[in-house]
């Protein structure tokens, strides 16, 4: 278990972190709805895309833990990287559920359809299809190395889909823009200077946002293996 | 253009998922302390 010390120090680290993300997401919401300016063609729903962007970047951020996570459980055979990684999946779902609901939404004014089976689209659902399906398989079957094992593989393949995505784009003929952040003319070049600076900030709210909902996971995760091991402990001294 | 409505719900979804997620590991918390508390419970009792 963990020392009075570390849980205070971890307390301590964890309300830092509370008030950076609150002050991160307070200043975006000023910059989405107050500083930056409309957009000339699309109006006022493009400010979804302040939203839209750094959800998806979390959760492909998410998404990219849970590989490197699983990589390194195979390699170790450590619980602690599997924790992580299990951890990491759930957010990454969340958001990329956002992802997938905030899209359409966008989507509806813009090209006229809620939904197109454009490459870009259809790409970002079968990510989230194998990440549900790879937080399905935790909870259905029984904990254990091989539980633990077969959605580590899972993670990994299930990474291998977001490359696909980012280029899709580009590859093929879609109906989602082309990246304006990295695009072919340098970072940032395809952006105004004001629309950069809102998107800087709301990418750093939601990836502080990801570190806060890590730590609280990953301590949850930590105190039911804690709490499971006492149980057998107790259970085997009756 | 304008399209308000649009920009209403996409940000309800937004804010409701991070606050319902956010809801859920409360709960989860909450009964990890409980199972916790209990199991403090019967190991004083065992002595």
């Amino acid at each position: 278990m963990m020392s009075s010390d570390a849980v205070e120090e971890n307390e301590e680290e964890s309300s830092i972190l509370v008030w950076m993300t609150g002050l991160a997401f307070l200043a975006a919401i000023i910059a989405i709805f107050i500083y930056v300016p409309t957009e000339r063609t699309e109006g006022v729903v493009q400010r979804i895309m302040y939203f839209h962007i750094p959800s998806a970047w979390l959760s492909f951020f998410a998404f990219f833990v849970v590989f490197i996570c699983s990589i390194l459980f195979l390699w170790k055979k450590e619980r602690e990287w599997d924790i992580y990684a299990h951890a990491s999946a759930e957010i990454g779902v969340i958001f990329c559920s956002l992802v997938l609901i905030t899209g359409p939404i966008w989507a509806r004014p813009i090209w006229g359809a809620w939904w197109v089976w454009d490459a870009r689209l259809t790409s970002t659902l079968i990510l989230w299809i194998i990440y549900v399906a790879y937080l399905m398989l935790r909870a259905q079957s029984e904990a254990g190395s091989m539980r633990a094992r077969y959605a580590a593989v899972l993670g990994i393949v299930g990474f291998l889909d977001i490359p696909l995505i980012h280029f899709s784009v580009l590859w093929w003929r879609a109906f989602h823009p082309q990246p304006k952040v990295i695009s072919s003319e340098g970072i940032g070049k395809g952006m105004e200077i004001g629309m950069l600076a809102t998107l800087g900030i709301s990418l750093c709210a939601f990836t502080l946002l990801y570190f806060l909902l890590m730590g609280v996971r990953v301590r949850q995760e930590k105190l039911k293996d804690e709490i499971d091991r006492l149980k057998r402990e107790t259970l085997y001294s009756s | 253009m304008d399209y308000l409505g649009f920009l209403f719900a996409a940000n309800a979804f937004v804010w409701g998922g991070i606050i319902y997620y956010v809801f859920t590991l409360k709960q989860r918390n909450r009964a990890l302390e409980k199972d916790l508390e209990l199991l403090k419970e019967t190991l004083s009792r065992e002595g």
